[in-house]
C-alpha cells in the first residue's frame, strides 16, 4: 500500500522534472535555481544516507560538496580536463577528502563523531580560503564549463538541466537499490542499535565507512555539477554554513525517506532564491525556517505526511501521539527484517 | 627571542579565549547533548551589548558587568522556550535549531549595528603599554589574562567544591538517577547553560576590544574552540585549558612564519593528538575534574 504510494508520487515527480523547462518559465522561474534543486537534492540525499540509515550527524558534509566543485574546477583550469573527466576528478577529489578525515571520525559516535566532523570538514574551507594563489582565496574561482557537444546538441540551458537530471536520476536508483541492499540493511541495523549489531558480527566501523564514502562520492558529485553549473567555485561552498542547509534541507524533506531530502531542497533553494532577492535581511527568516522545522515537524514533511495518513488508516496511532526522535519514519515491518 | 616573546604571550592570551569557550561549550554538551552552534553568538552579543552601554555612557568596568548578565538572561530565556524540548533527543535537532539561531542573531546584528564592526577599545587606563624587563606588552591583554584565569578558577572552584557543581557532575554521568534521588535537573539544566552563556558573554566582552566587533566576530573563535574541546578532551576543564594554549601557540607561532598556514597548523596538531590519543589530552568523557 505504502509502496504504491511512494511508486505514485515518485512516478508523477519525475514526469513534472521532465517537463520543468516548459513549465519553469511560466511561474518565473529560472532555469538555473531548478538545476540547482536538483543538485542540492542530490546532496541531500548523500546526507540523507548518513543521518536517515546510518544514525551518524555529518554536520561537516558541505566539506564533500565543496571538494567536488573545486576538483572539477581547478582540473579544468589547471588540466584542462573535459566535461566527464572534471565531474570525475571532482568526486575523486571529495573521496580523497573522506578516506583522509573518515578514520578519524570513525574513532567516535554521538555528538562526538558531529563534533569531531564539523571540525575536520572545515579543514578544506581553510585550505581554499588561504591558498590564494591556487584556489582565489576568498573570491573563488572563475572556471568555463567545457563544451560539449553531442549527437548536434550542446550542453547548456535546458540541456544542462537534463544532463543534471540524468545524473540525479541514476543517483536516485543506485540509492534506493542500495537502501534496500543487505547493505542498506545492516546500516539500518547499526543506526537502531549499534551495539547489538556488533554482536551479530557486523564490522559496525567497516559500514560506516563505507556509508561515509558512498555519501562523499554522491556529495563530490553533486558539488562538481554545481560548480560546472554556476562555472565558479568559492570557500563558502565548504563552509560548516553550507553544511547546515544540507542538513536542514534532509530534516525539512524527511530523513530516511527517498523523496524527503529532494522535496527539502526543493522548498530551500527556492525559498532561499526568493527571499535573497526580496529582503536584504533574509537570514532572518532562514533561521526562523530552522526552528519552525526542528519544533514543529521534527519528522520532515514526508515523516510527518505518512505518520498522518498512518493514524487515519488505525483510527489511534501511539506513534503519532509520541514522536519517536531517534528512528525515523521506516515502517515498522521494514526495519527488521 | 625578542621578536617571538610577544607571539607567545599573544598565542597564550588567544589560547586562553579558545579555552574559555571550549569550556562553555563542553559544559552544554557533557550535560545535555547539545552542541551550541550560537555560542559564537551569544559572544558577539555581549559585545555589542557592552559597546552600546559604552556608547551610551555608562563606564567600561559597568559595562564589562552587566553585558554578560544580560547575555545570560537572553541565552536563559532561549534555553526555557526552544533548546529544552530537544535534550537527550537526537543531536541532529539542537544542533540544527542553535545554528538557525545564529543565523537570525548574525542578521539582527547586522541591522542594528551594521554591516562592518564597530570600535571598541578598551578603557583608558588600559590602554598603555607594560614593561615586562625584556619586552613591553599591552597593559589590557595583561588584564584580559588575569580576568580569563580568574573565572578558570572561579568555575573550577564551583565544580569541584560547591554543592550545585557535585550535583551537576553527578548529572552528567547518570542525568535519570540523580532526578530520581530528588534533584531538580532542570533547574540544573538551566543553571548549567546558563554558565556556559555568562562566561561566553565575559569572554565576548573583553574578545570584543581585542579582536574586533563585527557580527561574526564571535563565530571566529567557535571554530577553533571546537578544536580545543577536541584536543583537550571532551569535559575536562585541564584538557580544555591545556588544548586552548597549545592552539594558541600553535596559530601564532604558525602565523609569524607561514602566515597561510595558520588556521591549517591547528588541525595538524589535532590529527596528531588524536593518532596519538584518540580521546584527546586529558579525555574523560562526561567527567568534569
Amino acid at each position: 500500500m505504502r509502496k504504491r504510494g511512494g511508486l505514485i508520487a515518485t512516478a508523477i515527480l519525475l514526469v513534472l522534472l521532465l517537463f520543468v523547462p516548459q513549465i519553469a518559465p511560466r511561474i518565473h522561474l529560472a532555469i538555473s535555481v531548478c538545476t540547482e534543486v536538483l543538485l542540492f537534492a542530490m546532496a541531500a540525499m548523500a546526507v540523507n544516507l548518513l543521518i536517515g540509515y546510518t544514525g551518524v550527524l555529518p554536520f561537516g558534509n558541505a566539506a564533500f560538496f565543496g571538494l567536488g566543485a573545486y576538483g572539477a574546477g581547478l582540473t579544468i583550469e589547471y588540466w584542462h580536463a573535459g566535461f566527464l573527466s572534471s565531474i570525475g576528478l571532482g568526486v575523486l577529489a571529495s573521496l580523497i577528502g573522506a578516506l583522509a578525515i573518515g578514520p578519524f571520525l570513525l574513532r567516535r559516535r554521538g555528538i562526538y563523531f558531529a563534533l569531531l566532523m564539523i571540525a575536520f570538514g572545515q579543514v578544506f574551507y581553510f585550505i581554499a580560503y588561504r591558498f590564494t594563489d591556487i584556489t582565489g582565496g576568498e573570491d573563488g574561482m572563475n572556471f568555463s564549463r567545457p563544451a560539449v557537444e553531442w549527437l548536434g546538441w550542446q550542453l547548456k540551458d535546458e540541456n544542462f538541466y537534463y544532463a543534471m537530471l540524468a545524473f540525479f536520476v541514476v543517483v536516485g536508483i543506485v540509492f534506493y537499490i542500495l537502501v534496500r541492499s543487505p547493505f542498506g540493511r545492516s546500516l539500518l541495523a547499526i543506526k537502531e542499535n549499534e551495539t547489538r549489531a556488533r554482536y551479530l558480527g557486523l564490522n559496525t566501523d567497516r559500514f560506516i565507512f563505507i556509508a561515509l564514502l558512498i555519501s562523499a562520492a554522491i556529495e563530490g558529485l553533486a558539488g562538481a555539477c554545481y560548480g560546472l553549473s554556476i562555472m565558479f567555485a568559492y570557500p563558502l561552498m565548504l563552509d560548516w554554513h553550507n553544511s547546515g542547509n544540507i542538513v536542514l534541507m534532509t530534516i525539512l524533506g524527511g530523513s530516511g525517506t527517498i523523496l524527503g531530502p529532494f522535496l527539502g531542497a526543493l522548498i530551500f533553494v527556492i525559498g532561499n532564491d526568493i527571499l535573497s532577492t526580496a529582503v536584504p535581511w533574509w537570514q532572518i527568516p532562514l533561521g526562523a525556517l530552522f526552528v519552525v522545522c526542528v519544533l514543529g515537524f521534527p519528522k520532515g514533511i514526508v515523516g510527518t505526511f505518512l505518520d498522518l495518513v498512518e493514524r487515519r488508516r488505525s483510527g489511534f496511532s501511539y506513534e503519532a501521539r509520541e514522536p519517536e526522535f531517534q528512528s525515523t519514519s521506516l515502517p515498522k515491518g521494514e526495519t527488521t527484517p | 627571542m625578542a621578536h617571538i616573546a610577544p607571539e607567545i604571550f599573544n598565542g597564550l592570551i588567544l589560547g586562553a579565549f579558545y579555552a574559555v569557550v571550549a569550556i562553555g561549550l563542553s559544559l552544554i554538551m557533557n550535560l545535555t547533548g547539545t552542541i551550541n552552534m550560537a555560542h559564537g553568538s551569544f559572544m558577539t552579543l555581549a559585545g555589542y551589548l557592552a559597546f552600546a552601554l559604552v556608547s551610551a555612557g555608562t563606564n567600561y568596568w559597568f559595562a564589562l558587568a552587566v553585558a554578560p548578565i544580560l547575555t545570560l538572561i537572553v541565552g536563559v530565556l532561549m534555553e526555557r522556550t526552544l533548546i529544552r524540548p530537544l535534550y537527550h533527543r537526537d543531536p541532529v535537532y539542537s544542533l540544527l535549531l542553535t545554528f538557525g539561531l545564529s543565523l537570525i542573531a548574525e542578521e539582527t546584528y547586522r541591522l542594528i549595528w551594521g554591516d562592518n564592526g564597530v570600535p571598541f577599545s578598551p578603557p583608558v587606563a588600559l590602554q598603555n603599554a607594560v614593561s615586562l624587563g625584556f619586552t613591553y606588552f599591552p597593559a589590557y591583554r595583561l588584564f584580559i589574562a588575569g580576568a580569563l584565569l580568574v573565572i578558570i578558577i572561579a568555575l573550577v572552584f564551583f565544580l569541584q567544591r560547591t554543592r550545585y557543581g557535585l550535583r551537576l557532575r553527578a548529572a552528567v554521568q547518570d542525568h535519570e538517577m540523580i532526578a530520581a534521588l530528588g534533584t531538580n535537573t532542570q533547574l540544573l539544566y538551566m543553571i548549567n547553560f546558563g554558565l556556559g552563556i555568562l562566561i561566553a558573554g565575559v569572554a565576548g566582552v573583553l574578545a570584543a576590544g581585542m579582536l574586533g566587533l563585527n557580527p561574526q566576530s564571535g563565530n571566529a573563535l567557535l571554530m577553533p574552540a571546537f578544536v580545543t574541546v577536541i584536543v583537550g578532551g571532551m569535559g575536562s576543564i585541564f584538557g580544555a585549558v591545556a588544548g586552548g594554549m597549545l592552539i594558541g601557540l600553535t596559530i601564532s607561532i604558525v602565523t609569524l612564519y607561514i602566515p597561510a598556514a595558520s588556521e591549517i597548523a591547528m588541525y595538524i596538531l589535532m590529527a596528531v593528538i588524536l593518532l596519538v590519543r584518540p580521546r584527546g589530552l586529558f579525555g574523560e568523557e562526561g567527567i568534569f575534574g
